[in-house]
């Protein structure tokens, strides 16, 4: 296996380099975020939940052994806690601001702007987007989980049974009804989406 | 549909995924050529998989991101290493059966330090309340952070993948 240059980020902040812990969040951080937003619609509560995985990274870092890809790691505590909040529903929905920050303003969802599109493109994206939000929501957690990993993030089957403690079997089984279930769910998209 | 076939079905996503070996990979393309059927359902498959590819990505965080998470850092980290070594310097004994007891003692913490109502909605899971129980008995609990890391004590304690 390839040096992980993140395990060994990690490893300094082990031992004590604060700088080395910033340098992952500045890496990961954003990655993660996108993550968490597979789980809550809500791009405030998304960030929140990045936070919450990177400081339990902070505080639980000398669980971390470096026979593990830094990845890996991250995506089993990024997994577990976004899983724990699909649990959890809202109920602990709270704006999460800074006053010290820099930018202590509230998030708002509506300045949230992706890249330039049409406003038709924007419309399906948006359709779409509900649309896949509501069938993710609708598979059961492990599933959701493997299909995240494998569809958005891209991970291959093996890691993502190392990320949920599970065998590839179960990842390839994971992976395949839950894509069974997008399929199904997605059915009327799929003309439309061969034309676009 | 023969079992043979309910067996390729099974394998037509990781087909598309690319992560079947190169032998089964040939097996299951074999069948393929001589079955509409489980063609049909790897077009389906493909198609959704096409579809969720036309995804918009997530909306990007606003800025001032890292700075909001580095104030925040700043604020809660020493508390929860503080805690967790305590916690771990501790004989910890985690499973506490008694449902009750554990509730009456979290509404109790909660009572005592006026906590916030979103704190007493988290003691509503079983496997809160045995955390609360075991930290309350304990007498560590003494701010919302501290219970952010009760919570989530088991993920921070998870060993390595």
């Amino acid at each position: 296996m390839a040096p992980d240059p993140d395990a060994a980020l990690m490893v300094a902040f082990q031992g004590g380099d604060e700088a080395a812990f910033r340098a992952l969040f500045e890496k990961h951080g954003r990655a993660t975020m996108a993550f968490c937003q597979r789980f809550v619609k809500d791009a405030a509560r998304a960030e929140e939940l990045t936070q919450d995985v990177f400081l339990k990274l902070h505080t639980g870092a000398d669980r971390y052994q470096p026979s593990a890809r830094f990845t890996t790691f991250l995506y089993r505590i990024a997994t577990n806690h976004c899983l724990n909040e699909v649990r959890r529903g809202e109920y602990r929905a709270r704006p999460e601001i800074d006053p010290d920050s820099e930018d202590g303003s509230p998030l708002d969802p509506d300045a949230l702007a992706g890249p330039a599109a049409t406003p038709e493109e924007e419309a399906r994206g948006n359709a779409l987007s509900r649309d896949v939000e509501a069938m993710l929501s609708r598979l059961p957690e492990s599933q959701r989980a493997a299909f995240v990993l494998a569809r958005f993030e891209g991970l291959p089957y093996e890691e993502i049974a190392l990320v949920l403690g599970t065998t590839v079997p179960s990842v390839k089984s994971l992976v395949h009804r839950a894509t069974v279930s997008a399929a199904r769910a997605l059915e009327s998209w799929s003309g439309e989406g061969a034309e676009a | 549909m023969t079992r043979r076939e309910i067996h390729v079905e099974e394998e037509l996503t990781a087909l598309l995924d690319g992560a079947l070996e190169p032998a089964r990979r040939a097996e299951v393309e074999a069948h393929l050529a001589g079955c509409a059927g489980c063609r049909a359902g790897r077009d389906s498959l493909a198609a959704a998989l096409a579809t969720i590819g036309t995804l918009p990505p997530p909306a990007p965080p606003l800025p001032g991101f890292e700075q909001r998470f580095y104030a925040r850092l700043a604020r809660e980290a020493p508390r929860r290493r503080s805690l967790l070594e305590r916690l771990g310097a501790r004989p910890l004994r985690w499973l506490v059966p008694a449902t009750g007891l554990a509730a009456a003692l979290a509404v109790g913490i909660w009572v005592r330090q006026d906590r916030q109502r979103a704190d007493l909605e988290m003691a509503r899971h079983l496997d809160l309340l045995e955390n609360y129980v075991e930290v309350a008995s304990l007498d560590l609990v003494e701010t919302p952070e501290d219970l952010d890391v009760v919570v989530h004590l088991d993920e921070i304690r998870e060993g390595h993948p």
